[in-house]
């Protein structure tokens, strides 16, 4: 098992070179070699995510300064590399249509693939400073990706993209040079159950906070919606931004015991985002930046249920990150669906695509109840088990600020569902997306249907992670 | 001086001394010796290296680590530029005689520079590299050269009145100029004020706020591949070496009287005025230069800590400097070839004609602004965590955030030049000549070993401060 830890992140780090070789032979290979390269690595961290729950499993090489580099195998972990590397292998299926009459297709695949592998990286570091080094790889994908589109504009998003992540990442890597001088290492299995000073902590948070798009970092995410819509998927559902609530509940929820103030104000601090931007989605017209408003309001759901300080919401924030990454995937790409069809991002002069383009309209439907959180999609329950826990922990301005922002999720979803697929036609005949297009989007709605109906199985993973690894706030 | 290594510094001075009589039969010969009084220079002390860095068996490591690296940085750019020199059609530009003689000829003073034990030798030798580059500089015979040339000369020869009192009062109170004899002898007042002069004189020949002037005007205008050379490693061993040797003498000793925080102020002043002066350029090369005034700060700063640790991260950085505004300079050199023009206002869309200078480039700029795994993040982060460790903490947050300074200039400098749509003046160009991408792939790659195999590389650096 120790093999398959490292081959998870090495196929895809190492396979993202590969394409453009594989280029030089034929466009089709790349491609089919992209998807190949993204199934495996979902292949085995489903084959990982089986043996989770024992103990042990552990690969690492010795670099100096406790600088390990070294990988763990969690619960924790191998769920999310699940997650993504799902979400990301539907993305990657997905693009071969949406991408193939655009430029830089190969720098394209090469980054997506990177982009993965470095998130495998990511999740199962053991050792906050190669976390730290493949967190900045994925924000070097992302500058690419972000850019792919050559334009003034696209090119200054995208420097806007990686100079606000990785100024967070600074931030965060004082925090982590700090924790570093104070233990002697960084190896999370050494530091496992210790208290953490605020200093650092405040410092790791800067980090995540950037990298997740939480205010005051937020704006960053709905500008690098000028990228394609398969590499917006991809930054807001599968990789980017969950970086930063899986690094949250990593480094605060399962290493560290946290002061409770420090918890409170990164409850406050979300809840205002997920108003903020509950409320910027409402009045945005542009169908991208209203679902990464959306991705935005709805991290901060995440991070109530892992910031609350109980197990029960820790396990509903797992879960939420599960039910967002599906739903979020799908929205995105019925978007570029959308996007491609009518040539224009627009809403107002959308309308009526519901006759013309069915199934897409079913998926978006399907995925925006997700997150709505209507019952039985997934949403629903990751949302109550993510309400219940913070309640319980006696609390309640924080879950009411929260209530609000669930209200304000309904609205806007409603509203930017009746202005893209119902009322009067306004674009003449769209079509249906392509079969691989549409099959994708259906694919990712469906999954989120059954998940919802079959919670028993992803909530008893996501309890029993949470009873193991969640170390709870500081008793002091 | 060490004899160990002598002969790297003798046979590039037997090549230059030969030029000018073989060269009357034929061109080719001259270049082919030049390369060829590198390649195998490089080749055999990289073996050495290489050698220990992939077997891990250190325990018939006898010789000077620290010596051995430098000499193998110094062949590295050397040979870099000498090769792209080859293809860079020179002849149709400079006198190919005289030029390749003076690159080899400062070759073998730095490699006397770095075996030097005292400072005198030291100081014969840094004027040795001064008289070269002067001359390098001119290499083109333009107007903009001759005036970098005049401007290199006046702006930094008082570091050489300095340098020369600073000697000669040191060898009024110790009768000797070793560095041992200085080094385990009490450090008293008199010697401070000498290492002091000779300080200053250092941070002059080297380029460090607030003695920067010269640097942007002397890199902007001489003959492009000697800019690379003299931003590579020509200034940097004239210059920041000496200090890096002054911080280990120094090391050992208690007293310092307030060296240390001077050091460390001059070091965050040229990282700053380095960082905001980049962004503002409007001219590639200049650019490079500010960023290297810039990266000159970050050496500064870890070798005013006078620590062990301080002084690995210094050496470290020093060499990743060499490699990547190597790079950047030969491909700033490949796009003024291509373009005729080094005004980033004029350039725009180089990405789709040059997808080879491109990416080299992002690799360097990112090596520089110490994103990982590339090796400029790990002599980054040890600089941070030495200054840490010596109690400067603001000094070590401060330069941490100013990376991202690094970052932002760079980013505008790859939108502007490579990014964006292609302008249409631009349409005709080509990317650079396969033979002028050898060197500039080959650093850049590794840039990327030597990040990814950090831990070896550390094994081997390790031995520096032992």
């Amino acid at each position: 098992m120790d093999k398959t830890l490292i081959l998870a992140v090495l196929i895809p780090v190492l396979g993202a070179f590969t394409l453009p070789i594989f280029n030089k032979i034929s466009k089709d290979l790349r491609n089919v070699m992209a998807v190949v390269i993204a199934a495996i690595t979902f292949i085995l961290n489903s084959m990982l995510m089986q043996s989770a729950f024992s103990e042990g499993i552990r690969f690492a090489i010795t670099f100096p300064f406790g600088f390990d580099f070294a990988f763990k195998l969690d619960p924790l972990s191998a769920f999310m590399a699940v997650v993504s590397s799902l979400t990301s292998l539907v993305i990657v299926i997905y693009s071969i249509d949406y991408i193939s009459h655009y430029e830089n297709q190969t720098e394209y695949y090469t980054m997506v693939i990177l982009f993965m592998g470095s998130m495998m990286g990511l999740v199962y570091s053991d050792n906050l400073l190669w976390m730290y080094i493949f967190w900045e790889l994925t924000g070097f994908a992302s500058w690419r990706l972000v850019g792919f589109f050559r334009g003034e504009k696209d090119v200054t998003k995208a420097n806007k993209t990686i100079l606000v992540t990785m100024f967070g990442a600074v931030v965060m890597l004082i925090g982590i040079i700090y924790i570093y001088l104070n233990n002697q290492t960084l190896n999370l299995s050494d530091l496992k159950a210790r208290e953490i000073a605020v200093l650092p902590a405040v410092l790791i948070l800067f980090g995540i906070f950037s990298k997740s798009a939480i205010l005051p970092f937020s704006t960053w995410l709905p500008d690098a919606g000028v990228a394609p819509s398969t590499v917006t998927s991809l930054l807001h559902a599968a990789v980017l931004v969950k970086i930063g609530t899986f690094a949250y509940a990593k480094i605060f929820g399962t290493v560290f015991y946290t002061p409770e103030s420090f918890n409170y104000a990164v409850l406050i601090i979300t809840g205002i985002t997920a108003l903020v931007s509950g409320g910027a989605a409402l009045i945005e017209t542009d169908i991208k930046r209203i679902i990464a408003y959306s991705t935005i309001s709805q991290l901060s759901f995440i991070f109530l249920g892992l910031a609350s300080g109980s197990k029960m919401a820790f396990a509903g924030g797992i879960l939420y990150i599960l039910m967002h990454s599906i739903a979020k995937a799908s929205l995105f790409l019925c978007a570029g669906i959308i996007e491609q069809k009518t040539h224009t991002k627009d809403i107002t002069k959308m309308g009526g695509l519901v006759k013309t383009m069915p199934l897409t309209a079913l998926a978006f439907a399907l995925s925006s109840f997700s997150v709505m959180g209507l019952p039985p999609f997934g949403g629903f329950f990751a949302k109550f088990i993510v309400f219940k826990g913070a309640i319980e922990t006696n609390d309640i301005i924080v879950p009411s600020i929260f209530f609000v922002g669930a209200i304000l999720t309904m609205l806007y979803l409603s509203r930017l569902f009746y202005k893209v697929f119902l009322g009067n036609e306004k674009i003449n005949a769209p079509s249906e997306g392509s079969p691989t297009m549409v099959a994708s989007v259906l694919f990712l709605a469906f999954v989120g249907l059954v998940l919802g109906v079959m919670i028993s199985y992803p909530y008893s993973y996501a309890n029993t992670t949470s009873e193991i690894m969640y170390m709870g706030v500081s008793v002091k | 001086m060490v004899t160990d290594f002598l002969s790297y510094s003798l046979i590039p001075l037997c090549s230059a001394l030969a030029i000018p009589f073989i060269s009357r039969k034929s061109r080719r010969i001259t270049e082919i010796l030049a390369n060829v009084t590198l390649l195998s220079g490089l080749i055999n002390v990289g073996y050495i290296i290489l050698h220990y860095i992939i077997k891990m068996d250190y325990s018939s490591f006898t010789f000077d680590a620290f010596t051995l690296l430098m000499i193998f940085t110094i062949y590295l750019v050397g040979l870099a530029v000498v090769f792209f020199s080859t293809y860079y059609e020179v002849e149709n530009d400079t006198n190919s005689n005289s030029y390749y003689s003076l690159i080899l000829i400062s070759v073998s003073a730095m490699c006397s520079l770095v075996m030097s034990r005292d400072f005198f030798t030291l100081y014969i030798f840094m004027e040795a590299i001064s008289v070269c580059s002067f001359a390098l500089i001119t290499s083109s015979n333009s107007k903009n050269s001759i005036e970098a040339s005049i401007k290199y000369f006046f702006l930094t020869f008082p570091a050489s009145v300095l340098i020369i009192f600073g000697i000669s009062i040191l060898m009024l109170n110790y009768g000797s100029f070793d560095f041992d004899t200085i080094k385990f002898t009490n450090i008293n007042f008199l010697t401070v004020i000498a290492l002091s002069m000779i300080i200053i004189g250092f941070l002059i020949k080297s380029g460090i706020a607030p003695f920067h002037f010269w640097t942007p005007d002397v890199y902007q205008g001489s003959y492009s591949p000697i800019s690379a050379y003299l931003a590579g490693i020509v200034t940097k061993i004239g210059g920041i070496y000496a200090i890096i040797k002054i911080s280990q003498i120094l090391y050992n000793s208690g007293a310092t009287y307030k060296i240390s925080a001077l050091l460390l102020f001059t070091g965050m002043l040229s990282v700053l005025i380095g960082a905001f002066g980049a962004m503002v350029q409007k001219d590639f090369k200049r650019m490079l230069a500010y960023s290297s005034i810039s990266q000159m700060g970050y050496i500064i700063l870890a070798t005013a800590t006078f620590s062990p640790l301080g002084i690995f991260a210094a050496v470290f950085h020093l060499v990743n400097h060499a490699t990547f505004k190597t790079v950047l300079f030969l491909n700033s050199a490949c796009v003024e070839k291509n373009t005729g023009t080094t005004n980033m206002e004029e350039l725009k869309g180089l990405e789709k004609k040059m997808p080879y200078t491109s990416w080299t480039s992002v690799i360097a700029l990112l090596s520089t602004a110490g994103v990982p795994p590339l090796s400029g993040f790990w002599s980054k982060v040890l600089i941070i965590i030495a200054l840490w460790q010596s109690g400067n903490k603001y000094y070590a947050v401060i330069a941490l955030i100013a990376s991202i300074l690094t970052l932002a200039y760079f980013m505008i400098m790859q939108k502007k030049v490579f990014f964006g749509k292609l302008s249409e003046k631009l349409t005709e160009v080509k990317e650079a000549k396969f033979q002028l991408l050898i060197p500039v792939i080959t650093i850049s790659i590794i840039i990327i070993l030597s990040g990814i195999f950090f831990n070896r590389v550390y094994f081997y650096l390790e031995k520096i401060i032992m």
